[in-house]
């Protein structure tokens, strides 16, 4: 059994959770950005 | 006269590759950091972490030391393209920075025993987090494109002198954090050769990451820039 898995785990899912959700918010601007203006 | 730039940096063919790359590396990255890498003797597993909180920070002080850059560009020639620049390596730099917080949080609470301690580099750290937090707030405090960019500007070049106090805070006073591993003064990195191979790769793929990150919130920032200045037209 790993010693401290949870903060190893907990320190990963922040990081690339944290730099998913950053790629999905440029995503959206990025989308919306293109979107004709009425 | 404020003109805005025709072509975006860098141009959409490369933006696509630098993403795979980004994705490659970290992929890569991630496999040595979790297991390849051997295990410490003294830490255990939980040293693993130092394989984000590491290139976070390097990225931190790069991330700010390109809106500095980025900052004094604006104010010599007064092109929107630095704007952009600026306002996309800050953004970045505090998603960074927030998250290499965090991650040396985590690591904390089992190697130190707490969470957070009023130790120089920490409270260093969180200076350097809410000074670039109040440079994005700032920017959105006016609507008048050149002299938001002006104000943002100077702060950007006045907030740089925060990088090498947070780096040499654990070596100008007391501190619980280690000293530095890899950027010693005088020294080769303090490390067993394959975790700083995998240290060295890890820093490779967050740096592929950042540029990513730069070229498209650049790019959104041009388009954003260019839409402005067609408006006023």
């Amino acid at each position: 059994m790993i010693e401290n898995l949870g903060f190893i785990v907990a320190a990963y899912v922040v990081v690339w959770g944290g730099i998913a959700l950053y790629l999905i918010s440029l995503r959206r601007r990025r989308d919306r950005a293109q979107r004709p203006r009425n | 006269m404020i003109e805005t730039t025709a072509a975006p940096f860098p141009t959409i063919r490369v933006r696509p590759w630098l993403g795979r790359l980004a994705v490659a590396s970290s992929l890569i990255a991630t496999f040595m950091a979790l297991v390849w890498a051997p295990t410490d003797a003294v830490q255990g597993d939980v040293y693993r972490i130092i394989y984000v909180h590491v290139p976070l920070a390097w990225l931190a002080y790069l991330a700010f030391f390109v809106v500095f850059l980025a900052s004094l560009g604006w104010l010599w020639t007064k092109r929107p393209w630095f704007d952009a620049l600026a306002v996309a390596s800050a953004e970045v730099g505090v998603l960074f920075t927030g998250m290499f917080i965090v991650a040396g949080s985590i690591w904390a609470k089992p190697t130190w025993g707490v969470w957070w301690t009023w130790d120089p580099r920490l409270v260093t750290t969180a200076i350097m987090f809410m000074m670039y937090v109040g440079y994005l707030l700032l920017r959105s405090l006016s609507t008048d494109f050149s002299r938001r960019a002006t104000r943002a500007a100077v702060i950007g070049v006045i907030a740089v002198i925060d990088i090498p106090i947070v780096h040499l805070s654990v070596l100008w006073m007391n501190s619980l954090h280690q000293l530095p591993t890899v950027l010693r003064a005088g020294g080769s990195p303090s490390l067993d050769a394959a975790m700083g191979m995998t240290l060295g790769i890890c820093v490779v793929a967050f740096t592929l990451v950042y540029f990513a990150f730069l070229a498209e919130r650049m790019s959104i920032e041009l388009d954003r820039q260019r839409r402005m200045l067609e408006a006023r037209a």
